[in-house]
């Protein structure tokens, strides 16, 4: 009941300026440590105590997976290119870095379901390559 | 003499009597089937038939957003990805199956009390399950991800149909509270 009233909160107040699934993921995925897989959240912690803030933050960490999972590949570029404008990041080097160490294979949640996890990499390549034609259009498209 | 007659005999009817034992147990079936056939189970219903993860592999809608950035090599790899997918998809799903289907051949008949019919029914949609799964493997191989939307609707049908057969014969490994949760939230869900 704890962990339900905490996950709550979470998402009253430290989701809430996250709406976009992929942001909730990142986000969440911070707050994990990657040495213990247990997540912190001082402010959650000393409104509940830190087994239950980890566990309310595992369950919106899955709860964001699973949204992911489930949106099209047209809303998952959007994600992409929206999460890629907030970091300030060149759109070039953003691509370029995201493609080369795949930060996203460490951003899922432990225990994910392997083919959703392996799908959802896959759209997150497939996603990449749509932004990196985007940077570099084809002679063909410059003048369709 | 007569004594080594007499040891042989002893020795030949313990032999037989271990080798009885094993094949026994063998035929009634162990806790590894059982473990066996719940994690098939498991994997089945949680990871790889749920409507919405089958309905994202081999979604068409993915496709004509490629199609719309008109890039022959953002294309071809969407198409090359969504493969790859879908037949781990279908491997999966065809090894989970097989792994029920022993179940259901060795030890199933001493837990569950499966009339012949339903037996010879589940028999026959294992073996529609299998063909279906190979052929689904032969399809996306050939001509991709999108080339059999019937064989692929009938094999998620089919499967679904085989797990709830496959539920009911490991009902009794379902803790009393966990029946009693669920159909406490069934009656909330009445309401």
């Amino acid at each position: 009941m704890d962990v339900l009233q905490a996950a709550d909160d979470l998402r009253r107040r430290s989701l809430a300026s996250y709406t976009r699934p992929l942001d909730r993921l990142i986000y969440l995925a911070s707050m994990r440590d990657y040495n213990t897989g247990l997540y912190y959240h001082d402010g959650l912690a000393s409104r509940y105590s830190a087994e239950v803030a980890c566990e309310a933050m595992a369950d919106c960490h899955r709860e964001a997976f699973r949204q992911l999972v489930g949106n099209s590949l047209e809303e998952l570029v959007q994600q992409l290119e929206a999460y890629m404008a907030s970091t300030h990041t060149s759109p070039a080097d953003f691509v370029t870095a995201w493609k080369g160490l795949e930060p996203y294979r460490v951003a899922i949640p432990v225990e994910s379901d392997p083919l959703a996890a392996q799908l959802l990499f896959s759209s997150f390549r497939i996603a990449l390559a749509i932004l990196e034609s985007r940077l570099h259009p084809q002679p063909a498209e410059l003048t369709a | 003499m007569i004594q080594l007659i007499l040891s042989l005999l002893i020795g030949s009817l313990l032999l037989l009597s271990v080798a009885s034992f094993v094949f026994r147990r063998r035929a009634e079936g162990s806790s590894v089937d059982l473990v066996e056939a719940r994690q098939a189970l498991n994997a089945l219903q949680g990871g790889l038939l749920p409507a919405e993860l089958v309905a994202r592999i081999f979604d068409r809608t993915d496709l004509e957003y490629v199609n719309m950035q008109r890039s022959p090599e953002v294309r071809e790899l969407f198409l090359e990805e969504r493969k790859r997918i879908a037949l781990v998809w279908v491997g999966r799903v065809r090894k989970q199956i097989t792994r029920l289907k022993s179940f259901h051949l060795g030890s199933a008949r001493f837990y569950a009390g499966l009339d012949l019919r339903t037996e010879l029914s589940l028999a026959l949609d294992f073996a529609r399950l299998l063909f279906a799964c190979r052929m689904l493997e032969v399809f996306v191989q050939l001509r991709g991800p999108y080339a059999a939307p019937r064989i692929l609707g009938a094999t998620a049908a089919t499967a679904a149909k085989v797990c709830s057969v496959s539920q009911e014969s490991l009902a009794f490994l379902t803790p009393v509270y966990a029946v009693r949760a669920v159909n406490g939230s069934a009656r909330h869900a009445d309401f």
